[in-house]
């Protein structure tokens, strides 16, 4: 509990309007898109940086938790107040402060809207690829502190790649600038990329610096249709291997295309066991080559057929349809854990048929959705949390899946982060100098620990 | 109590946020609370008993447009919309509704009063005035000036078409009968012109939207079950509604409510086959050769309860291009609500009018002469938040009926 005296310091920076406490509110901040729930003491929405700079100060003078939050569209509890305290949620900080198309970067901050920055640069005829499924909710801070990855990172990368510098208030009160707007910067440690996937635990973002590309001439999008799931996964896998590099290369399974039908009505195949959606861009003699390539590839891998979308609004269709599917499977049933993990991309067919192979030996529904491209594979483990029993079956699901992935040189998560929902199985795959080192930097960030308490570094097995 | 099947709708959201960017009300707002997935967790947790419906739960729930976009939106095809309804009555009956909502119920809830109402709000003697002044529900709402004569007085109940070759009720709304009776004047015109006889069966009540939006659901009863004792007739041809709230009430709200306080909606069904959009009737007919030019620059305006509660998006506006020397032009965002929605303007009157900003912004952007839209309440938010500019906003109809001509 906050005392009152804390509150009223908070609202006098604030106003009363954006210091809010009631049992709604600390409801309403109580979730994002994984299972769990913390309640909050207060939320606080600060509109600049000196507005987040005197509530850190304030925290840091009364040991108060904070912890930053976007939109709350996180799958691991990264943005929820796990020990209490405050919520300091970065909505209303949502303009676009520059995009300099002359040196190509922008300065936004935090609360911007990923999918809605994405167009506002595009109507300059520049582009941001970092684009996670959750693009059109995701937040550009919530982005960089989650070093979000998504469908174009088999391409383009991951946030990280993008990000060039950073504004950033530190947990007492400092305001602190990283990197610059150049694309080339090596003076001193990396602190930027160091803040990019702390998960909100060194530093709040208040401001952030990208880098853009100009934006692709054209575009085409193909869904390749299979009739076996382990086809379409080889195909990925042969076509990384042959130097194609489309821009995404989605892998979604029959139940995720059933849901995504039901949704959108887009006449996608309702018999098939798996479709890859799969985007090339670039100049408009290249793509036409190699959507050409890409689709003749396919079907020497058993694709019994390939659909080249006709229009951008068809492209756009299918990428809106996809976009959905997380939302989407609620329509199978009414929780959805997924998992991240992401294995070398040579492997990703062998992957599937061990996911599949761990959902059916613990009776747990899996839909396979993966950015198949780079080896991040989305298994969908579909239950009710309300279940107590099958959510332990699930639970050994994961842990089953985890031991895979760390056995074949994958990774606990490509994108979504550890948070709490994969903490405890960090030590499988940190060594211990690693998480002590992890953890010094903490101390030296944050030596109150007010800062995101409760998140992955604090596990202790 | 809120219907089973709808208790367990709270279940589909799993949460993904999808919901939020689209958001009129969450754009301007921009907290949790006054988010579509927002008010979903709340609910949620009011079913399960974790928290209680308070007032200030009750004032989040009433900033909702009810215009529809999340329920569009939403991948796990969550009926967001039907949940609030349904809530906003669940609230009514445990909370009881405020005094004046209650007031203007009553109103709303008959014939013979609601004219006298109207007339009272115009010579500003307003009757929802507590002893300290004006109500603070209707001081920041500019009503439309009544005309001096309601539709339905200055027209009779049957207007018959030379050689009519078809029969439709005319069901007028309120709007159209006490603000607008050049809208109904015109649907009459065009209707008779194709041939087709315009009964406006007297006695005809509010279609009780505006009711069932604030929650009155029983208050409503009463209208829905007059209404579909004098509109289910066998012996016409279509029952036809200018007003887009209007014709979302009869084609759906009325059986969605009757069947979730478990009664008949069996009448409710079997209207709703039969009301049709005045867009709607129109489209199937050959006009052309009627039509004079009208030249004028016309964007379309959507309006929620007609675009998405109707599924009727393309008919106006292939009215329009029908219009010779009309052109049409699209606007930024012509199916993001004005503003105007459940009764906003009157609960939230800065709320609504900062989301009416963006739609006069698109608006104007076109450099259109005229603003088409076929609902009152969108014609009555847009066209006062249009203020200063000499845009006119229009029904559809009223085009049609200026290339009509006199004759």
């Amino acid at each position: 509990m906050l005392s009152p005296d804390v509150l009223l310091k908070f609202i006098s920076i604030v106003g009363p309007e954006r210091c809010r406490t009631s049992r709604e509110d600390l409801l309403a901040y109580s979730y994002d898109a994984y299972v769990n729930e913390f309640l909050p003491d207060a939320v606080l929405l600060p509109k600049n940086t000196a507005e987040v700079a005197e509530i850190m100060k304030v925290a840091s003078a009364q040991n108060v938790f904070v912890t930053p939050r976007g939109a709350g569209s996180g799958l691991g509890s990264g943005s929820l107040a796990k020990q209490g305290g405050v919520v300091l949620t970065f909505s209303m900080m949502n303009r676009i402060v520059e995009i300099n198309t002359a040196n190509r970067y922008a300065v936004v901050e935090p609360g911007v809207v990923i999918g809605e920055f994405q167009r506002a640069v595009e109507k300059l005829n520049l582009f941001y690829p970092p684009d996670p499924g959750s693009a059109n909710v995701a937040t550009m801070g919530g982005s960089v502190v989650m070093n979000a990855g998504g469908m174009r990172g088999v391409k383009y990368g991951v946030t990280r790649d993008y990000v060039l510098g950073l504004e950033v208030v530190l947990p007492s009160g400092e305001v602190m600038q990283t990197g610059a707007v150049t694309a080339k910067d090596v003076t001193g440690y990396d602190l930027t990329r160091l803040i990019c996937g702390s998960e909100g635990t060194l530093a709040l973002v208040t401001k952030v610096i990208v880098r853009l590309l100009p934006k692709p001439k054209t575009k085409r999008t193909l869904q390749a249709i299979y009739n076996r799931l382990d086809e379409a996964g080889n195909t990925v896998a042969r076509i990384i291997e042959a130097g194609i590099i489309p821009a995404t290369l989605e892998l979604m399974d029959k139940t995720i295309i059933k849901s995504l039908e039901d949704f959108l009505h887009l006449g996608l195949p309702l018999d098939a066991a798996a479709v890859l959606l799969i985007d090339v861009d670039g100049e408009p003699e290249t793509v036409e080559k190699q959507a050409n390539r890409v689709a003749e590839f396919c079907k020497s891998q058993g694709a019994r057929d390939v659909r080249v979308s006709q229009s951008e609004k068809e492209n756009e269709q299918l990428w809106v349809a996809r976009r959905a599917a997380f939302g989407a499977i609620a329509r199978v049933r009414p929780t959805c854990i997924i998992e991240d993990a992401t294995v070398p991309v040579s492997l990703l067919a062998s992957a599937i048929k061990k996911i599949l192979e761990v959902g059916e030996r613990n009776r747990v529904q899996i839909a396979v959705l993966a950015h198949a491209g780079d080896g991040n594979l989305h298994p969908f483990f579909l239950c009710d949390h309300r279940d107590k029993e099958e959510m332990a079956r699930v639970e050994r699901a994961m842990d089953e899946l985890v031991d895979y992935a760390m056995s074949v040189g994958g990774t606990l998560s490509g994108e979504h982060g550890i948070g709490i929902a994969k903490s405890k199985y960090l030590p499988r795959q940190l060594s211990p100098a690693s998480l002590n080192l992890m953890r010094g930097i903490k101390k030296t960030f944050d030596p109150q620990g007010i800062l995101n308490p409760g998140s992955f570094l604090e596990h202790r097995a | 109590m809120i219907a089973k099947e709808l208790k367990e709708e709270v279940y589909k959201c799993i949460k993904c946020g999808i919901c939020l960017t689209p958001c009129p009300v969450y754009n301007l707002l921009r907290f949790e609370g006054a988010s579509p997935r927002g008010r979903v967790q709340l609910i949620k947790k009011i079913l399960e008993g974790k928290t209680e419906l308070s007032e200030n739960f009750q004032s989040l729930l009433f900033t909702c447009l009810l215009c529809e976009t999340c329920t569009a939106n939403c991948p796990s095809g969550l009926k967001t919309d039907r949940l609030m309804k349904a809530m906003r009555a669940e609230i009514q009956e445990r909370l009881g509704p405020e005094w004046q909502k209650r007031t203007l119920g009553n109103f709303l809830g008959d014939k013979r009063r609601l004219p006298f109402f109207l007339f009272c709000e115009r010579t500003r003697e307003s009757l929802l005035s507590s002893p300290e002044g004006k109500s603070d529900l209707l001081a920041d709402f500019e009503f439309p000036r009544p005309g001096c004569k309601a539709l339905r007085q200055q027209v009779p109940e049957v207007n018959p078409a030379p050689e009519a070759k078809g029969k439709v009720l005319y069901f007028t709304g309120c709007a159209t009968n006490y603000f607008y009776p050049d809208v109904g004047k015109s649907v009459i015109k065009v209707l008779n012109r194709l041939g087709m006889e315009v009964i406006l069966p007297r006695g005809q009540m509010c279609c009780g939207l505006p009711l069932f939006q604030a929650g009155g659901r029983k208050k409503a009863l009463k209208n829905i079950r007059e209404n579909l004792k004098l509109f289910n007739r066998k012996d016409v041809d279509a029952v036809v509604v200018d007003c887009a709230a209007c014709g979302a009430a009869l084609k759906k709200e009325y059986a969605h409510i009757l069947e979730e306080m478990g009664e008949d909606a069996t009448p409710a069904k079997e209207l709703a086959k039969k009301v049709v959009d005045i867009s709607q009737i129109l489209a199937r007919t050959d006009l052309e050769k009627w039509l004079k030019p009208v030249p004028q620059r016309v964007t379309y305006h959507d309006p929620c309860r007609l675009g998405r509660s109707q599924g009727v998006k393309e008919e106006p506006r292939n009215l329009l291009r029908r219009i010779p020397g009309l052109e049409l032009v699209e606007m930024a965002g012509a199916e993001t609500c004005c503003g105007g929605g459940a009764a906003l303007p009157w609960e939230h009157p800065e709320l609504a009018s900062g989301i009416s900003r963006n739609k006069v912004q698109s608006i104007r952007e076109t450099r259109a002469t005229v603003v088409a839209s076929g609902c009152p309440w969108c014609r009555r938010q847009i066209g006062e938040n249009l203020d200063q500019d000499s845009i006119r906003v229009l029904h559809p109809v009223e085009l049609i009926a200026e290339a009509l001509g006199d004759t």
